[in-house]
């Protein structure tokens, strides 16, 4: 089959199995796959991101629509079936999983607790924020009753890493309270972003002024 | 009244089993995470979706899966004679409710528990399976936002007029009174999500309306996979790969 300069070797499930070709283009990531397409029976692929395994047929069909790969088994595991992945080129926006650290950005702090939007999951961003609340007890691991909101965060421009839980009805709760955690990029009065001094204190580089904020400790 | 003429030729000039022109387009509304626009014939339909996002209602919240909500309109100028109500009248709402299942059915939904993802389907131009446009548009929209499903959804109807089974009715063979069967199916893992029928058909003869609807959703299915795979081709050699 000609194949025009654009489309430089290709495939497509069915193309591939009836030349033989199914192995070696997932090893090469060149097949081009829908949703509901087989990638292999189960006992020879496992189901990656973009593919799922089917209950009661024993194969994996991809769930996206992009280019499927092979991804190799590490090599100390016990079952050494190679992973089945697509990636498409829109993936579906990160969804908030409880433990995960977020990126979140403060939007209104008050006597007892703080409000954020969360912005990322783990590496990943959303597409459309989620609301989150952090609580005077979550702030810190120590003296928990004595923590000020106002001086641990401002709305201004802040952006915090924090762990995530789920919450009540209303919003998920993040939690400050580790050395790593906390105010990773702040904006003084002033406008200018600050730099960290100490875990509590950050200053500005314009004006020298220090502003009391939670700060994470990032970095070796 | 002749639905189909002694020569076998239907009124819009197909004959009994030949479905009407097929168009799709992938990324029409560049807002939406998801779009795409879907032609059979005359009817054109528009899909949008949005997530997954934050549920808005949190009593609505699933702590397991994912909210899926759908909204089926018809603004004024879809229809021959200017629509009064575009949506929340009767028929609407049974519609946004049948497409909502038929694609709740095929999203892992479970992959991605307290969010909400929204479908918006709207007809631009209606003659006749609307439904089956919606459901064909949505398909592709969700493809194309990368929300993991696990099989395309593809639907297609069919009639029996004049003693003929006839695929994808046009609103003029769908307005004589007669069977309309709807089916909506998952191609390549071959199950029905969707079967809906107006009036009544002897059981022998349903089978057989319901079997030329399905080789209907069938080639409907070919043709999207074609787009879907065209699309992928177009963004991989614009990345330069």
């Amino acid at each position: 089959m000609a194949q025009s300069e654009q489309n430089t070797g290709f495939l497509t499930p069915q193309r591939a199995v009836k030349s033989g070709r199914m192995k070696e283009a997932l090893v090469e990531k060149k097949l081009l796959v829908t949703p509901g397409e087989e990638l292999g029976d189960a006992s020879e692929v496992k189901a990656g991101k973009g593919a799922y395994l089917a209950p009661h047929r024993n194969t994996v069909y991809a769930s996206l629509n992009g280019l499927a790969s092979f991804v190799p088994p590490p090599l100390d595991s016990p079952d050494q079936r190679h992973t089945v992945e697509v990636s498409g080129h829109k993936a579906y926006g990160a969804v908030p999983e409880p433990g995960s650290v977020v990126i979140a950005r403060v939007t209104k702090v008050m006597a007892r607790t703080a409000s954020a939007d969360i912005m990322c999951v783990g590496p990943k961003s959303v597409r459309e924020k989620f609301t989150g609340i952090i609580r005077q007890q979550d702030v810190r691991a120590t003296e928990i009753d004595k923590v000020d909101m106002h001086s641990s965060f401002r709305p201004a421009l802040t952006y915090l890493l924090a762990k995530l839980s789920l919450g009540d009805a209303r919003a998920y709760y993040l939690s400050t309270a580790k050395n790593e955690l906390g105010v990773v990029s702040a904006e003084s009065t002033a406008g200018a972003t600050m730099v960290p001094v100490s875990w509590t204190e950050m200053q500005c580089p314009l004006t020298g002024q220090t502003e009391q904020r939670k700060v994470a400790k990032v970095g070796s | 009244m002749e639905y189909v003429n002694p020569e076998g030729i239907r009124e819009d000039g197909r004959r009994p089993l030949e479905m009407r022109h097929l168009h799709a387009e992938i990324g029409t509304v560049a807002r939406a995470d998801g779009s795409a626009v879907f032609e059979m014939g005359n009817t054109k339909v528009i899909a949008a979706v949005y997530g997954p996002r934050e549920v808005q209602n949190r009593s609505q919240q699933l702590n397991d899966q994912a909210l899926v909500r759908c909204e089926y309109t018809m603004p004024n100028f879809s229809t021959g004679d200017r629509m009064r109500k575009p949506k929340g009248d009767r028929r609407s709402t049974e519609i946004s409710l049948v497409i909502r299942q038929t694609m709740e059915a095929c999203i892992l939904t479970h992959l991605m528990p307290r969010s909400q993802i929204d479908i918006f389907v709207q007809v631009l131009s209606a003659d006749g399976g609307t439904r089956s446009a919606c459901i064909n548009a949505a398909t592709l929209a969700l493809a194309d936002a990368g929300i993991p499903m696990r099989d395309l959804v593809t639907s297609c109807s069919a009639g029996y007029l004049n003693s003929t089974p006839l695929l994808d009715l046009s609103y003029f063979e769908d307005s004589a009174g007669g069977p309309d069967v709807t089916v909506g199916i998952l191609p390549k893992l071959d199950k029905v999500t969707l079967l809906q029928m107006d009036a009544r058909l002897p059981i022998d003869i349903f089978e057989n309306v319901v079997q030329l609807a399905t080789e209907g959703c069938k080639a409907v299915a070919n043709y999207i996979h074609e787009v879907l795979l065209e699309n992928t081709k177009q963004l991989e050699y614009r990345r330069g790969l």
